[in-house]
């Protein structure tokens, strides 16, 4: 669907781990992990007309789908990438889902998990590993 | 056509505000002509071609024998025994082989669409572009030939979007020239995502979705294509369930918020149940929107709901158009 040159300009931040999903994740200085969708992801969905959260304080399992996210040409699973307990969820993409294609890493973050404890940080990939996968795709 | 060119609101809203230019050299078109091919028309397809006069286009379909609908096509009769006609892209070999088979000797059946590209322009600004290309604008459902680049083009003033517009055919070698001329003119290239999400906001079916081989034009709300008054493929059948009833209908339903319906949803409304059949958010009311059938049919107030995200929803009944253009 998409060509190399988009590919090419398409923004990876280095200080953020990512999945196989297409999920970023930042940790925080107290452990807690934020989650969103990359720049690669909201560009291969199209506009994003709606985003389904989860409850605050529900509990997830890593992998789980815990959020949805609807775009004008199909609808998609968002995983948890780690167990825990929701403890923030980005009320503004309600009625402004939009920001999930404008500011992918920063305003258009999706939920924030408590993992309670040290999160494991080893499945992810590093920026430089996200940008060889969404090369390959 | 891809999916989309710069992103399916923007080019959603470039139709709905100004002029939209879609490659739709997918559709099928098919030649019919020589004596006998107005009476092979009439035969073949429920709409009573003989009701529209050379130079106009008709909204018709194709039935089996059970009333179902093998496709919807919209026939262009450019002279009085000659007549494009043009099924959507996955039937046309299913409809041209109805016609091959059924014609007399007299009567020429023959595919134009892989020698031409078909070209749809969509908006309110179409007239403009399009008289600044072909020096021309069909009215509405009407049919034209004339010169384009060197060669000829046939337009008809038909579409999918609501909006004023024509299609366009040329010959093949001519196709990149006029869709690059359209653009220059300051038309917007738009793919198959806004082309969805146009056509559902008018409540039009798309087959394959809304509309199958399972499905009668009444049930469907379609009723008013059928010309009762000449004998055509699958007359028994659709004249019985008009005498007698339809199990199901279709209805059109708006939800509040950004709540979508999609494709395969759960409906209830009543003791009534059913599936949604299209769905998608609406650009231009900025909520979900939505068609689908219910069996049994509903009366008109009859709360529908639908099922997102394990959630019964509370829909608005609309009648179809949603919007008005």
């Amino acid at each position: 669907m998409l060509r190399t040159s988009e590919e090419a300009r398409l923004n990876v931040p280095e200080d953020l781990r990512y999945t196989k999903n297409h999920e970023w994740v930042r940790v925080d200085d107290t452990g807690i992990v934020s989650v969103g969708v990359t720049d690669f992801a909201q560009d291969a969905l199209g506009d994003v007309v709606y985003v389904d959260l989860p409850d605050l304080d529900r509990s997830v399992a890593a992998g789980e789908g815990f959020a949805e996210i609807e775009s004008t040409k199909s609808v998609n699973d968002v995983y948890a990438p780690v167990a825990g307990t929701v403890v923030a969820v980005n009320d503004a993409l309600m009625d402004t889902p939009e920001l999930v294609n404008s500011d992918p890493y920063g305003d258009g973050w999706f939920a924030r998990i408590d993992p309670g404890g040290e999160p494991d940080l080893s499945s992810f990939m590093d920026a430089a590993a996200y940008r060889a996968l969404i090369e390959a795709e | 056509m891809p999916v989309q060119y710069d992103g399916v609101l923007a080019e959603h809203a470039a139709v709905r505000q100004a002029v939209g230019v879609f490659d739709v050299s997918h559709l099928g078109r098919f030649d019919v002509t020589g004596p006998g091919a107005t009476e092979l028309v009439r035969r073949q397809l429920c709409n009573d071609v003989t009701t529209v006069a050379s130079g106009r286009a008709q909204y018709t379909m194709a039935l089996n024998d059970r009333g179902g609908i093998v496709d919807d096509i919209i026939v262009w009769r450019y002279a009085d025994d000659g007549y494009w006609v043009m099924p959507n892209g996955t039937n046309f070999d299913e409809i041209l082989g109805r016609f091959v088979d059924n014609a007399e000797a007299a009567t020429t059946v023959a595919a134009v669409r892989d020698d031409t590209v078909l070209i749809a322009v969509q908006g309110p600004d179409s007239p403009r572009v399009v008289e600044a290309v072909i020096g021309v604008m069909p009215g509405r459902f009407r049919v034209i030939d004339g010169e384009f680049a060197g060669g000829w083009f046939r337009a008809g003033g038909t579409g999918y979007t609501g909006e004023r517009g024509a299609e366009i055919a040329v010959p093949s070698e001519s196709g990149e020239n006029l869709f690059e001329a359209l653009l220059e003119a300051g038309a917007t290239a738009c793919g198959l995502g806004a082309r969805d999400t146009l056509r559902l906001e008018m409540g039009y079916p798309l087959w394959g979705q809304d509309l199958d081989e399972s499905t009668t034009p009444m049930e469907a709300g379609l009723g008013w294509v059928i010309g009762w008054d000449h004998d055509f493929v699958g007359k028994t059948a659709v004249s019985r369930q008009q005498d007698n009833g339809v199990p199901r209908a279709l209805v059109a339903f708006a939800c509040e918020g950004r709540t979508i319906p999609r494709h395969g949803h759960q409906l209830r409304a009543g003791s009534s149940t059913g599936e949604v059949t299209s769905g998608n958010f609406s650009p231009t009311l900025g909520h979900g929107i939505g068609m689908g059938y219910l069996a049994p049919p509903i009366e008109p107030g009859t709360q529908i709901e639908v099922e997102i995200r394990h959630k019964w929803v509370p829909t608005q009944q609309v009648d179809p158009p949603f919007i008005k253009t």
